[in-house]
């Protein structure tokens, strides 16, 4: 272990030992980050002409209020993640900017809304990476997780806190406050997926249990997954959010066939995909109407196909460059701002636009997944798993929905829908990933693995002690009391359990 | 765990390559279809939001303009025009759901403010502060005349068309019946369906511009180019003597031809043109044969659509052509503008003007200028000449028998302008032949003024007036009073200077 000597190593100089390639690519994000900034302030100001035939006039304002969070963005993580990949802030900012200019052009009200909500996401990011130091941390709260994902699923079904939106009971209502509780309940669930697997998988793997001709794995072990997911599927369907469904059955398999290793859960995902969706294909009929839509939308253009037929009128009208922002009309296509803002941008920037946020989408996608590959840890390469196939399956079915690719499932695009929940939901999760993108660069050695602020904080109080002690003449502390206070360690690196299975 | 990350990588990498082949599949493999379908109001959605300039006569009345809609409508603007059913066949309309026509139609891009220059200006207007590329477009045609040509007609069902002999340049151009952009422009689609269809099939097509876009049997008028098509083929002279004679039996045949309602009829050409004699122009075109004649109408224009700058125009015709030496006959009767003989109104009017110029057809156009939105012209347009079918000495020949004609002739009764400014005139009468006791014609005239200097020519027809042996409707007397009630108008009438 190397515990020891990286903290022989910090112990001697409180300063932080300078790491060149941690610098490397702080640097490049600040670059990024930059440039980010600025194409959504040129985007802003191309809209504003386009729409209102001025610059608009809060344009300063506009970029130095944008560059300063995303400033203060770079800066939290160049303190407290310095080792994570350069590429996943600017990207986010860039989608995110993107989808804001979007909305601010499709509708001014929700552009006011929308700042608070950024404002609150960045907040919730650095917040993340501040009390997640460890991302080991959380897999000490795998329970918790899992009611409180499993409490945040349930709760729109609560009579009187619940609220119908658009035919998915998806919404809470507390006071002033409407939320969906889902995007965050994936999040949880990831976490407690990767921790449970990361825990189990070998069990799991192992399927000692032998049911006929099928060799499955010991009940006890599957069995709180089954009921994750089964709760997540269940409920979904109650509240008739198939898109949010589809993307924790994705979710579950994804993690369990990585956890496993075995091509078996794949294909025994895909089997119960196929069987649940022809269920719910012959059982419900907004599910019937969804996949009508979907094979033809255009016998139905002027009523239920609408939304689809105007969103590809938009994209076709947009060709290969767009109309322009600011000079397409967006604004045909019901919900433009939330689920359909894909057919937006690809009206107004063209093929062109669509392709930046495909690909801005997969070099996220690329950068997740690397960090779950360099992760040395069951919990963290599954936790990087599943948060990047949160991401890149959410993108996918969204944008595959608006462009008739699959059926129309209700569903946000990440950082770039309007909407408070789904903002601040994909800035914790992306906090979340560069806080495993910089754990999995500290233990590759990329840089030192100094103490985080909460260690540095036990590690002086420790000390504090141990000088009281040493001036009342007691012995320092050790024994069966150290142990207790001592407790911070634990999230050393090497120290938490999950550790144990590498 | 590796290998099945990778794997999912690549999984998630195909299913975004699935995106983006979509995506090039909607907005660039079949975008064209998708623009042409009739639920996609797109282009026009981005247009009617956009100012569209305005459309404005020669004498400066704003005739199409987009007026700024209240906030909160559903487009920011709307289309209207101020002078309804006057210069709708020539401005055309530009409609929400049934695309545009006429001169919305053609120059559109500049109205818009689409055009290469109008970008590249617009670019550095845009600095400036001025943000509104749309441009303008000035019409040839008169307000004022427009107004004198409808009053003229009075309701009747005809056109009226009144060029620049110099210029081909159209003054006045009136068909009625007309229609009211004002009234399906700015509709929805279900509405402006409905009045379009009823317009569609109301009587005397009032969505076509018939002075250009329809051509009626030219009766006696065409007299006027079989007398050129003889003077430059040197088969018809100043000299020329016909017999005075009741019918003629041409050849292949034993039905007579017979004059206007029978008359005995004859002299020399320019007594049988001023009294309009049928059998020595039938005579005439049996002379040339059939050849003769083809290239001879060829070189007046006909068969072949009218130079126009305005869509979709009609041409005139000589008819079908395929055996005439074999019908020698309907030879004969085309010489004087019955069978199958088809003029436009417009073309028409252009033949007088080619008379009045020295024998010189000039383009007829109806936009004088283009400007962008700084009021810089674009484009202007330059008179052309079309066609030369006459010599000037032949043009003068013709001239002067008009002027005959008006005088003395057929159309002696009514063309007599204003404070004796000299006219030249030819009347038609164009029997459709339904027999019976009622006929159907069209009445006749064209006329251009002042003779000895022509400025104006003019062509009017009254179409399917109803003809009876006690109250006969000829070209002279019923289309003659409109050509004179113009042509006084534009010379020494409120219109003139």
């Amino acid at each position: 272990m190397t515990d020891v000597d990286v903290l022989a190593g910090v112990d001697g100089s409180p300063r932080r030992a300078d790491s060149p390639l941690a610098r490397s690519r702080r640097n490049t994000e600040l670059t990024l980050v930059v440039m980010a900034a600025l194409i959504t302030g040129s985007a802003y100001t191309i809209a504003s002409l386009g729409t209102n035939a001025e610059i608009p006039p809060g344009i300063v304002v506009f970029v130095a209020f944008l560059l300063g969070l995303l400033l203060l963005a770079h800066l939290v993580v160049r303190y407290v993640a310095r080792g994570a990949d350069g590429t996943l802030l600017p990207l986010a900012a860039l989608l995110h900017g993107i989808g804001f200019v979007m909305i601010t052009r499709l509708d001014d009200r929700l552009a006011g809304l929308q700042a608070t909500w950024s404002l609150i996401g960045i907040a919730v990011f650095v917040g993340t990476l501040l009390v997640v130091q460890r991302a080991g941390d959380l897999a000490r709260y795998r329970w918790l997780l899992f009611f409180g994902g499993a409490g945040l699923l349930l709760l729109p079904l609560l009579p009187g806190l619940g609220t119908t939106i658009n035919g998915a009971r998806i919404w809470v209502n507390v006071g002033p406050i409407n939320f969906q509780p889902g995007e965050f309940a994936k999040i949880a669930l990831a976490i407690f997926f990767a921790a449970y697997l990361a825990d189990r998988r070998e069990l799991i793997a192992a399927s000692t249990w032998k049911v006929g001709p099928l060799r499955l794995p010991e009940p006890r072990y599957i069995a709180p997954i089954l009921v994750a997911w089964g709760f997540a599927v269940v409920v979904m369907v109650g509240e008739r959010d198939l898109g949010s469904s589809l993307l924790f059955f994705t979710l579950f398999v994804v993690m369990i066939w990585v956890a496993t290793e075995r091509v078996g859960y794949l294909l025994l995902g895909v089997v119960l995909f196929a069987g649940a969706a022809y269920f719910s294909w012959t059982q419900f009929s907004h599910v019937q109407t969804r996949v009508d839509i979907w094979i033809d939308p255009w016998s139905r253009s002027l009523d239920r196909g609408y939304q689809i037929v105007q969103s590809l009128y938009g994209l076709s009208d947009g060709g290969l460059t767009g109309t322009g922002l600011g000079r397409g009309n967006p604004n045909q296509v019901p919900e433009a701002q939330n689920d359909f803002i894909f057919a937006s941008i690809g009206e107004e920037l063209g093929l062109i636009g669509g392709t930046v946020i495909l690909m801005s989408y997969l070099l996220i996608v690329g950068a997740g997944l690397r960090t779950a590959l360099r992760s040395e840890r069951p919990f963290e390469k599954l936790l990087a798993t599943g948060l990047t196939t949160i991401i890149g399956v959410q993108a996918f079915i969204i944008i595959g929905g608006v462009i008739k690719v699959v059926p129309l499932t209700g569903i946000t695009l990440p950082f770039v829908s309007y909407g408070g929940s789904s903002l601040i939901a994909n800035y914790l999760l992306l906090a979340l990933l560069i806080r495993v993108s910089d754990a999995s660069a500290r233990r590759l050695g990329d840089l030192p693995d100094d103490l985080t602020i909460g260690e540095r904080w036990q590690r002086a109080q420790l000390a504090r002690r141990a000088r009281r002690a040493g001036r009342k003449g007691l012995p320092p502390p050790g024994g069966d009391a150290a142990g207790a206070d001592a407790a911070g360690a634990d999230a050393l690196p090497g120290a938490d359990p999950g550790g144990a299975a590498t | 765990m590796n290998r099945q990350i990778r794997q999912l990588a690549a999984g998630l990498i195909l299913c975004y390559v699935a995106l983006f082949v979509a995506l090039n599949f909607w907005q660039v493999g079949r975008k064209e279809e998708l623009d042409a379908r009739f639920d996609n109001t797109r282009a026009v959605l981005r247009e009617f939001n956009k100012p569209r300039g305005p459309i404005v006569t020669a004498d400066g009345v704003v005739v199409a303009h987009s007026l700024a809609n209240p906030p909160d409508s559903r487009f920011d603007y709307r289309r209207e025009y101020p002078s309804g059913d006057l210069l709708s066949n020539v401005t055309g309309y530009y409609t929400l759901s049934f695309g545009a026509t006429q001169v919305e139609r053609q120059h559109g891009d500049v109205l818009t403010g689409t055009t290469a220059a109008q970008q590249v200006r617009s670019l550095g207007d845009l600095l400036g502060g001025d943000v509104d590329s749309s441009g303008s477009v000035q019409l040839t045609l008169r307000h004022d005349a427009q107004n004198a040509a409808r009053f003229f007609l009075g309701g009747r069902e005809g056109s009226v068309v009144v060029v620049e002999v110099e210029t081909g340049a159209i003054v006045a151009m009136w068909s009625n019946p007309s229609y009211d952009p004002n009234t399906f422009v700015n509709q929805d689609f279900e509405v402006a369906r409905e009045v379009i269809s009823e317009l569609q099939e109301a009587d005397g097509n009032p969505l076509l511009a018939n002075a250009y876009q329809e051509r009626y049997m030219p009766g006696s008028t065409f007299k006027m180019i079989t007398t050129g098509i003889g003077l430059e083929t040197g088969a018809l002279t100043l000299a020329s003597q016909f017999d005075r004679v009741r019918e003629w039996v041409p050849p292949q045949t034993d039905d007579p031809i017979q004059n206007y309602r029978g008359s005995q009829c004859g002299g020399d050409l320019a007594e049988v043109f001023r009294r309009s004699c049928n059998i020595p122009f039938a005579q005439t075109a049996v002379a040339l044969g059939p050849a003769a004649m083809i290239e001879g109408t060829r070189n007046w224009g006909l068969d072949e659509e009218l130079p126009i700058d305005l869509p979709r125009p009609a041409g005139s015709t000589f008819g079908n052509t395929s055996d005439l030496d074999q019908n020698l006959p309907l030879l004969a009767i085309r010489g004087f503008g019955q069978n199958e003989d088809q003029m436009v109104p417009l073309h028409m009017a252009l033949v007088g003007g080619a008379i009045a110029n020295g024998g010189r057809m000039m383009k007829p156009y109806a936009v004088a200028a283009t400007f962008d939105h700084g009021g810089r012209v674009l484009d202007q347009t330059r008179p052309e000449v079309w066609k030369t079918p006459l010599s000037p000495q032949n043009a003068s020949i013709i001239s002067d028998l008009m002027v005959g004609v008006a005088q003395s002739g057929t159309a002696s009764c009514c063309i007599g302008l204003n404070g004796g400014v000299p006219v030249a005139a030819k009347t038609g009468t164009a029997d459709l032949g339904l027999g019976g006791g009622v006929d159907l014609v069209h009445a006749w005239i064209v006329a251009f003024a002042p003779a000895d200097a022509p400025k104006y020519a003019v062509a009017v027809v009254l179409t399917d007036l109803e003809s009876t042996p006690a109250e006969a409707a000829t070209g002279g007397r019923l289309a003659g009073p409109v050509a004179k009630g113009v042509l006084d108008f534009l010379l020494t009438g409120d219109g003139a200077g």
